[in-house]
């Protein structure tokens, strides 16, 4: 194969680099609901992934029932990511909750018969179809940056990560429900103390997380395609992206999404045959000299 | 310490996934010895009446599910339709459908139960390439015959020959070579190549057949790049600038199903397909669910959906299957009825179901398919089955896009020359 790169111009480069952004972008989102409900909860949510998945197929139906012109796929994004909130009390209510105070092994078991549940109930569902939404307007097109074009509907995802990061940053250090979370993070037993109903806090956290997860879903039922699988291809690199950035720490999902994205985007420039490898190696690299993760504290 | 506990556990429950499915496999299916005395006493007259078992197994996971699940249809029509007019030697079909999960020790766990336990006499599928490979051990280590109509490997009928094992879907190499020539005839013009395959055994099987063809066709042909993304990725943003900025005169894939949706919907908007020349395995399933975003103009590659071979046979299938599921049969479907029907014709000339008679009478037999008259080659036991190419259009007679320019390619054309296959076997040791 003949690696023709010593005349790569910058916009090639610059191309490469969006793409990679773009990839982000939509780590980023999902990553971030798995991250909080680790910082607070304390459980590893292995079925996130299934919520990202349930939420897309909620979407397409709301999308493909209401068919409202224009604004359809705003309309059932919204409300796919409610009804994803509603799964998330559920699944919190009457299982997590029994569960923190367990060790790790059942809660990974637990969580991980959360994914059986929801990949049969998809199957049982919606079957094995691939399915598809068109991309909504105005987001169909692409943008020229120095001259080459750019997907908007790229653009949109990376505008929804922004406005995820931002409002979880306000919620999580510039509001009082920030500051209990912050607080029963560090110290469950002393706030629950204060008179602050940890339970119920609890269960507010992961209804955002799936409201996240299922939000991410959804948007991404007009960026490719939804199809059964899906849920257990994105968990495992979110895996990756808290465990470079630190688990349960938000600038350091921020900064683990944007390395993977890179990564990732010029390992399949330079090295395709390699491009996951590279994800995992500096996931290795990472933990061999900051175990806690980039942003992570460690732990007492 | 507890982030290493994490980890621990994290790499313990994903083993745990893995242990009992592994553990299972080694049982060994409870024996019926008892049951047999009576079997033999009643001996002949019953016998005869005795429903001809076939074991259906299929991936129903995974981005295999759909195309396992339209391809069992298609094999249930076929065996609906035989009972209605007697059977096979006035015996019934009985149809034991089994799922392997897309993993290929469930899968070995499963055909053995199917050939232990439920003692069928014949086995069609699966979907998998991978699953595929991994069972064929096992019914040809207890003799008994599978019919491929989805998994399409060229492994299965060359590098690991098995002579219980057939094949109705053109393999990967007959696929590829005949899509190849295609891309070479609309564009022959274009030197310079890229490719993006799934990272599996299918996707190599594909991008090492197009490099050897291509080579053939156009010597100075040149391979710039070649994109390997994960089978099931979503997300092809970074592979579609990576290969733009290669510049290549065209592209050839064998990117399908939820994988050829996601490149499509994110290729679109760079412009990719009015730039390059592009063929992948655009078949009936990825234009229903592209709908207006199925890329008009570009080329594409399938296995015998409807609209690719409308040939009064297919079409009365066609009204069928329709009246089944409601919707147009794609080549999976067609496959599988293919494969029964060729199972029934290779029992009926050898008048018997035992093993080796079938064998037998299968090799060099010659039947009239839903996509023509086909025949068993008896070197590695390939069907002469069609590949069809076509560029992708609009058809105001369908609620879909379909293809113009079909080009129906007869097995005969691309099937692996019989010096090649035995080139191949003095590497893995196939004796024949």
């Amino acid at each position: 194969m003949n690696l023709g790169y010593q005349c790569m111009s910058f916009d090639v480069l610059f191309n490469q680099f969006m793409s990679g952004i773009a990839r982000a972008s939509l780590l980023f989102l999902v990553a971030s609901g798995l991250s909080l409900t680790f910082g607070v909860l304390r459980v590893l949510n292995f079925a996130h992934g299934s919520l990202y998945m349930l939420g897309a197929f909620v979407t397409y139906t709301i999308w493909k029932t209401l068919l409202i012109p224009v604004v359809g796929f705003y309309v059932a994004t919204f409300l796919g990511a409610l009804v994803m909130g509603g799964v998330g009390i559920i699944i919190e209510f009457f299982l997590l909750r029994r569960l923190y105070a367990r060790g790790w092994p059942e809660q990974l078991l637990a969580t991980y018969a959360i994914v059986l549940i929801i990949t049969d109930i998809v199957k049982w569902g919606w079957g094995g179809e691939f399915l598809s939404i068109p991309r909504p307007k105005p987001f169909t097109g692409a943008v020229l940056l120095f001259g080459f074009p750019f997907p908007s509907y790229n653009f949109f995802i990376i505008l929804l990560g922004l406005t995820v990061v931002i409002f979880l940053w306000w919620l999580i250090y510039k509001t009082r429900f920030g500051d209990i979370i912050r607080a029963a993070a560090h110290d469950r037993e002393m706030v629950s103390a204060l008179g602050i109903p940890i339970p119920w806090l609890f269960t507010w956290i992961f209804v955002l997380g799936s409201l996240i997860a299922g939000l991410s879903g959804a948007v991404t039922a007009p960026f490719g395609s939804i199809a059964l699988g899906m849920d257990v291809e994105i968990i495992v690199e979110c895996f990756a992206v808290v465990v470079i950035g630190g688990m349960g720490s938000l600038p350091g999902t921020l900064l683990g999404s944007l390395i993977v994205g890179q990564v990732y985007a010029f390992g399949i420039m330079f090295k395709p045959e390699l491009a996951l490898a590279f994800i995992f190696m500096v996931m290795a690299a990472v933990l061999i000299v900051r175990p806690w993760g980039i942003f992570g504290r460690p732990e007492r | 310490m507890k982030r290493i506990a994490v980890l621990i556990t994290i790499v313990f429950v994903l083993s745990l996934l893995v242990v009992p499915l592994v553990m299972a496999q080694g049982k060994p299916a409870p024996a019926k010895e008892p049951a047999k005395a009576p079997a033999k006493a009643a001996a002949k007259p019953v016998l005869s009446k005795e429903p001809i078992k076939i074991g259906a197994i299929y991936d129903f996971a995974g981005p295999c599910y759909m195309y396992s699940e339209t391809g069992m249809l298609g094999l249930r029509i076929a065996v609906e339709e035989i009972n209605a007019k007697g059977g096979i030697l006035g015996r019934k079909i009985d149809v034991v459908v089994r799922d392997t999960e897309a993993k290929v020790d469930v899968a070995v766990r499963e055909v053995k139960d199917l050939l232990l336990r439920e003692k069928v006499n014949f086995l069609i599928g699966p979907c998998s390439s991978g699953t595929g490979l991994a069972m064929q051990v096992v019914h040809s280590e207890y003799k008994t015959i599978r019919i491929s109509a989805i998994a399409n490997t060229e492994g299965q009928t060359v590098d690991k020959f098995s002579p219980y094992f057939f094949q109705v879907v053109p393999n990967t190499y007959m696929e590829a070579t005949a899509a190849t020539r295609y891309l070479n005839k609309k564009v022959p013009a274009a030197k310079k190549f890229c490719t993006i395959n799934p990272d599996y055994e299918f996707g190599r099987r594909e991008a090492a057949a197009f490099a050897e063809e291509i080579k053939r066709l156009v010597p100075d042909a040149e391979i710039l790049y070649e994109a390997w993304p994960k089978f099931g990725e979503k997300d092809y943003t970074a592979f579609i600038t990576a290969i733009m900025a290669k510049k290549p005169d065209a592209v050839h894939s064998s990117l399908f199903g939820g994988d050829l949706v996601a490149f499509t919907k994110q290729a679109a908007p760079y412009g990719f397909f009015e730039k390059t020349p592009f063929i992948a395995l655009y078949d009936l399933p990825v234009l229903i669910a592209l709908g207006p975003d199925a890329p008009e103009g570009t080329f594409a590659f399938a296995r015998g959906d409807f609209f690719q071979d409308p040939n009064p046979k297919m079409m009365a299938f066609v009204d069928k299957f329709k009246k089944a599921r409601g919707t147009y049969p794609d080549g999976w479907a067609v496959m599988n009825y293919d494969a029964v029907y060729l199972l029934k014709a290779g029992i009926e000339k050898a008048k018997t179901i035992e093993t080796e008679a079938v064998v037998k009478a299968l090799e060099g037999l010659s039947i009239d398919s839903l996509r023509g008259t086909f025949s068993i080659r008896p070197l590695d036991h390939m069907g002469s089955v069609p590949c069809y190419q076509g560029t992708i259009a609009k058809d105001p007679a369908y609620p879909f896009k379909i293809w113009k320019d079909i080009t129906r390619v007869p097995g005969e054309q691309v099937l692996r020359p019989e010096a090649s296959v035995r080139e191949i076997w003095k590497k893995t040791g196939v004796v024949r």
